[in-house]
């Protein structure tokens, strides 16, 4: 009979369940889209950070002091370099899936025909590689210099497999007449090439006065063969903390739990660290400049979507909870009814609120899924790609509808069973 | 012993004595109606009967037991064992059938048992209408679902307040009719209402003015059939 | 709530004809606030509701014009977004002031004047800059220094990588060695500059910077005995890319000097990033207030369907259909007006709130909001109760009045 019940309430008044069912789905549309926004906006806001370029740089460890100091003497490297051949490595670190991208810097001087002197860096610009785990990859310096405007010409295609092309920075290229199309000869300390121009690129920095050409080309220029200077590696990091700087600091400092804990979190001291076990020689540091305003950055969007989450929540919750108010305080004459005929309280709520949960729960779901929606269409249109879905989402808003639920019913079901049965009965 | 007694019942919102120093009694199968115009007590008078209310001051006996200073829960039960509700406006649910009202009365009592409502249903001259909604029903139709409800769990009083107020003539005699069989199998009968054609087909009427008792008549002549003056 | 019962007949009316109509509105004025007063409870949580809405609108409003501004002025950790050069070599104090004058108001974060020269530690080679150390700092916020900035004159920064390589502390000296050309004009060579230096602090920024050693301009200029000289200037300025490009245009074509250029890896990356965080604000806001306001609708649609017997009474007793639309709307406008001007104070509460929590700086107040939020959401409630109101009044008054 209670079943039977509540199968008359849901069949036969199904507009009016139907309106609560469509109050709950929006709210709950609602508390799940932002949910998933708010708990995925930091890695997506993070990821549009990368537009910065590297947060990371890895340098020799000898290199890391002298090399500049002499540079400035002569512009003669100090006879500190990686190993390309390890490069492959970062990509097995702990928080290898971290890493974005990441390109090695190799520095030549050369020699144009005229006589002036350049410097000709030699990169990755889309490398291919396949790892030992049987992963491919592209990796290079297209995506870590977003902010290079083309002013002719196009990026290098290394896959395209032509080694003897470069990318000449515009400042250079206008002082020399270079433009794209044009061959050039250059000459370094053990041998000389002729590259192609790809094009002309305006970075608005130090890299408009240089050459940019494949690794390999640059390393035959100054027989540098499985030589590089840096490398640079754009990594998904999270935002420093108190233990990230005494780690970064010492290592050694830390007791083994805390250590754990730093290893297996994304800090960029812990990814620097892990880095510099994989590669020989090498000192891999953050570049603060990038490294601490991302953290700056996310943290600041996290709160504000946090704070727009927290109002929106209070406006889904107040919406059901007022219009569950409603519907029960407008079945009065049907509870009075029951008592009369002899139902207990307990009887009574016990149907009304199992009418409305089942309501909320189809109301709930169908809200989930829309919900989720309202997420994708967010992400692929702001940020262009999917929100992922955290399972904390689901248990966050079902308690939430089961308490707004309960919270809107039961004070009016409470009201009116205080209510005299004869009273409500009378139209009073 | 009475089925059920009132001994000097008062019932007192402020200043006013909805009903003042009322006795009566009411024996086992008796018909009784109780008559008066609006504002004499009849509704207060129904509502103490009915276990819905309590009196400020007095004793109200059912079967023996005083149920004058029971709680609400008490009352809730006793309600439900013992009687049955008709109303004016006959209050049923809207989105359940015919044979599902009567159900309920017998859910909230033990258990229900769609046989026994359509028993109950056929009684009242309803089975066909079982399966339809209140909306789907006329008036009296309507308020037959309310007397099968009443029924069902063989109460030891079936009370009507004003059961006939919102009935054309015909619909009128029907329920009036049913009362009759009602009380030919021995059911005890209080009907409240104002209405004199009504009230005297009972076998007593008591008068109900500003709150007192101020007349009973005993129906000599009792049929049980509804007569109409012209 | 029956008032009906104190409408003044037509009889009455009649004989009142002048003041006729103000006792027709007073008499409406009436009705509409009594309900609201009477079932207050229930007016309140519909309130509420429309309250929230309309606290949603104007809040997230608020942000989403100010969040450029704010989430802007968080980009400034990035650093400096123009350089200033001298067009052949060095400029002066005179050519920066200069084009420090040709950004208008916008604001300046920081705006740091650095000059590059040799100098020796131990006999090593290192780069000296000299700056204004404040400035410096506040140009470039990701600076992570340990100890405090040089304040007065003989204090030194030492970037890290130098710190390490000659085993520098901070609270320790350090002689720096200047050798001027080493041939002046008559041949004579002169001797080395030398200064003692207390370095108070210790830079590391990951980049370059960690090779270089930092002390006031006064002090170098000192030292090397050279003044007036600016290699290199980095302005950090609270503006987006395009009011960037035209005040390097406005200082490139002012002055011969000095030439002033956009660093594009912080311009470009901060409109990339801005771009999308508004554009996610937007949405989102969209989104919230789309469902709050259809929340608010429903709401609205119960508080008029729960009244359905009230209106059946009003039919009853001879009121037209217009005149219960026409109360029942005055109500639901009342209700919207309230709710509006309540949201607006709230949302800008809310937004206040928001901007001194996660940028911790205060949000202006927009005065044209109010009339917005106001009228949508008199519009929103107004709509919302119309249809159910309408519905209500083609029941037959005897049905609703039996008791459905």
């Amino acid at each position: 009979m209670f079943f039977r019940m509540i199968r008359g309430t849901l069949l036969r008044q199904w507009k009016k369940m139907l309106m609560i069912g469509f109050t709950i789905a929006l709210g709950t549309s609602l508390a799940v889209a932002m949910l998933s926004v708010m708990l995925d906006v930091g890695d997506k806001v993070n990821q549009e950070l990368k537009t910065y370029g590297a947060n990371i740089t890895v340098v020799p460890k000898e290199a890391s002091v002298i090399s500049d100091l002499y540079e400035l003497e002569g512009g003669e490297s100090s006879g500190a370099y990686l190993r390309e051949d390890e490069l492959g490595k970062i990509k097995t670190i702990f928080w290898a899936f971290n890493i974005v991208d990441f390109a090695p810097f190799v520095n030549a001087q050369a020699t144009l025909p005229d006589g002036s002197e350049v410097t000709a860096v030699g990169i990755w610009f889309n490398h291919h590689m396949e790892l030992p785990t049987g992963e491919q990859l592209d990796a290079g310096v297209v995506s870590m210099r977003s902010w290079w405007e083309i002013k002719s010409g196009s990026w290098i295609d290394e896959q395209n497999g032509d080694e003897n092309t470069a990318m000449v920075g515009s400042v250079l290229a206008e002082r020399e007449g270079i433009s794209a199309g044009d061959t050039i000869t250059l000459t370094g300390s053990s041998g000389s090439v002729s590259v192609k121009v790809a094009g002309i690129f305006d970075a608005g920095g130090d890299e408009d006065e240089q050459i940019f050409m494949p690794l390999n080309t640059a390393q035959a220029l100054s027989g540098l063969d499985g030589k590089i200077d840096s490398i640079e590696v754009s990594a998904l990091t999270t935002p420093d903390n108190e233990l990230a700087e005494r780690a970064a600091k010492d290592p050694g400092s830390l007791t083994v739990s805390q250590y754990e804990t730093w290893y297996c979190t994304a800090y960029v001291s812990s990814i620097c660290y892990q880095i510099q076990e994989v590669i020989t020689d090498s000192v891999a540091s953050a570049v603060r400049q990038v490294a601490d305003s991302e953290g700056e950055i996310l943290e600041k969007t996290k709160l504000l979507m946090l704070l727009i989450t927290i109002l929106s929540l209070i406006g889904a919750a107040l919406g059901i909870c007022n219009l569950v108010t409603a519907s029960v305080m407008e079945r009065s004459s049907e509870m009075g009814l029951m008592k009369a005929i002899g139902a207990q309280s307990g009887e009574v709520t016990g149907l009304v609120l199992t009418e409305i949960f089942i309501t909320a729960v189809i109301g709930g779901a169908v809200g989930f899924f829309a919900g989720f929606g309202f997420a994708q269409i967010i992400g692929h249109t702001v940020f262009g790609a999917a929100v992922s879905l955290s399972p904390m989402v689901i248990p966050i808003s079902a308690v939430l509808v089961v308490l707004v639920t309960l919270a809107g019913s039961i004070p009016a079901i409470r009201m009116l069973l205080r209510l005299q049965p004869a009273e409500v009965l009378h139209g009073r | 012993m009475s089925l059920l007694e009132l001994k000097n019942v008062y019932k007192i919102y402020g200043q006013l004595h909805a009903l003042d120093n009322v006795s009566m009694k009411v024996e086992k199968g008796e018909w009784v109606s109780i008559m008066g115009p609006s504002g004499s007590g009849k509704s207060t008078m129904m509502n103490i009967i009915g276990c819905m209310d309590k009196p400020s001051q007095g004793e109200v006996l059912l079967d023996g037991e005083d149920i004058s200073k029971k709680d609400a829960k008490s009352l809730t039960t006793i309600r439900r064992d013992k009687i049955g509700l008709i109303f004016q406006q006959f209050h049923l649910v809207n989105y359940l059938t015919a044979v599902e009202n009567v159900m309920l009365a017998q859910y909230y009592h033990s258990l229900p048992d769609e046989k026994e409502a359509m028993e109950a249903l056929e009684r009242v001259g309803l089975a066909d209408r079982a399966k339809h909604l209140p909306s789907q029903l006329s008036g009296g139709e309507q308020q037959r679902v309310c007397v099968a409800r009443a029924l069902i769990n063989h109460p030891e009083i079936i009370l009507a307040d004003e059961p006939t107020g919102n009935l054309d003539e015909a619909n009128e005699k029907i329920v009036v009719d049913l009362f009759h069989k009602l009380h030919n199998e021995g059911t005890t009968l209080i009907v409240v209402t104002h209405d004199p054609e009504v009230a005297q087909v009972a076998q007593r009427m008591v008068v109900l003015r500003s709150g007192k008792l101020s007349k009973e008549v005993v129906n000599e002549h009792f049929t049980g059939e509804i007569s109409y003056a012209d | 709530m029956d008032n009906s019962n104190i409408k003044s007949s037509p009889a009455a009316a009649q004989d009142t004809k002048k003041s006729g109509g103000s006792a027709r509105t007073k008499m409406f004025l009436r009705m509409i606030t009594a309900s609201l007063i009477i079932r207050r409870s229930r007016m309140l949580a519909a309130l509420m509701s429309i309250a929230i809405g309309a606290t949603i609108l104007s809040g997230l409003v608020t942000i989403y014009y100010d969040v450029p501004r704010q989430m802007g002025a968080q980009f400034r950790s990035y650093g400096a977004n123009m350089i200033l050069t001298g067009a052949d070599g060095a400029f002066t104090q005179e050519d920066m002031d200069f084009a420090l004058s040709q950004l208008g108001s916008a604001e300046v974060v920081g705006a740091a004047p650095y000059r590059y020269d040799n100098v020796r530690i131990n006999e090593s080679p290192v780069v000296a800059a000299g700056t204004d150390m404040q400035q410096a700092s506040a140009a470039s916020p990701y600076w992570s220094i340990e100890g405090e900035l040089p304040a007065s004159s003989g204090q030194i920064m030492v970037g890290a990588k130098i710190a390490d390589s000659f085993r520098l502390k901070e609270g320790g000296y350090v002689t720096v060695t200047y050798t001027p050309e080493l041939e002046t004009e008559d041949g004579e060579v002169t001797a080395d500059e030398l200064m003692d230096f207390e370095i108070t602090a210790i830079l590391q920024t990951g980049g370059s910077e960690e090779n270089y050693v930092y002390m006031s301009t006064e002090d170098i200029e000192a030292l090397t005995g050279e003044t007036d000289r600016i290699d290199v200037a980095e302005l950090s300025i609270s503006a987006g890319s395009g009011e960037l490009s035209g005040f390097a245009d406005k200082i490139n074509s002012g002055s011969d000097a000095v030439s002033a250029r956009l660093v594009k890896r912080v311009t470009a990356s901060e409109t990339t990033v801005l771009t999308k965080l508004q554009a996610l604000v937007l949405l989102v806001t969209i989104v919230v207030l789309a469902l709050t306001m259809i929340c608010v609708a429903t709401t609205m649609t119960a508080v008029v369907a729960e009244r359905r017997r009230e209106i059946g009474l009003r039919k009853a007793i001879g009121a037209s259909d217009q005149s219960i639309i026409k109360e029942f709307m005055g109500e639901s406008i009342l209700l919207g007006l309230l709710g509006g001007i309540l949201g607006s104070v709230l949302g800008f509460v809310f937004a206040q709130e928001v901007s001194v929590r996660v940028f911790s700086s205060s949000i202006s107040f927009r005065p044209l909001l109010v009339p917005i939020t106001v009228l949508v959401s008199i519009a929103v409630t107004g709509l919302s109760s119309l249809f159910p109101i309408k519905s209500a009044t083609e029941v037959d008054p005897a049905l609703v009045l039996k008791g459905e």
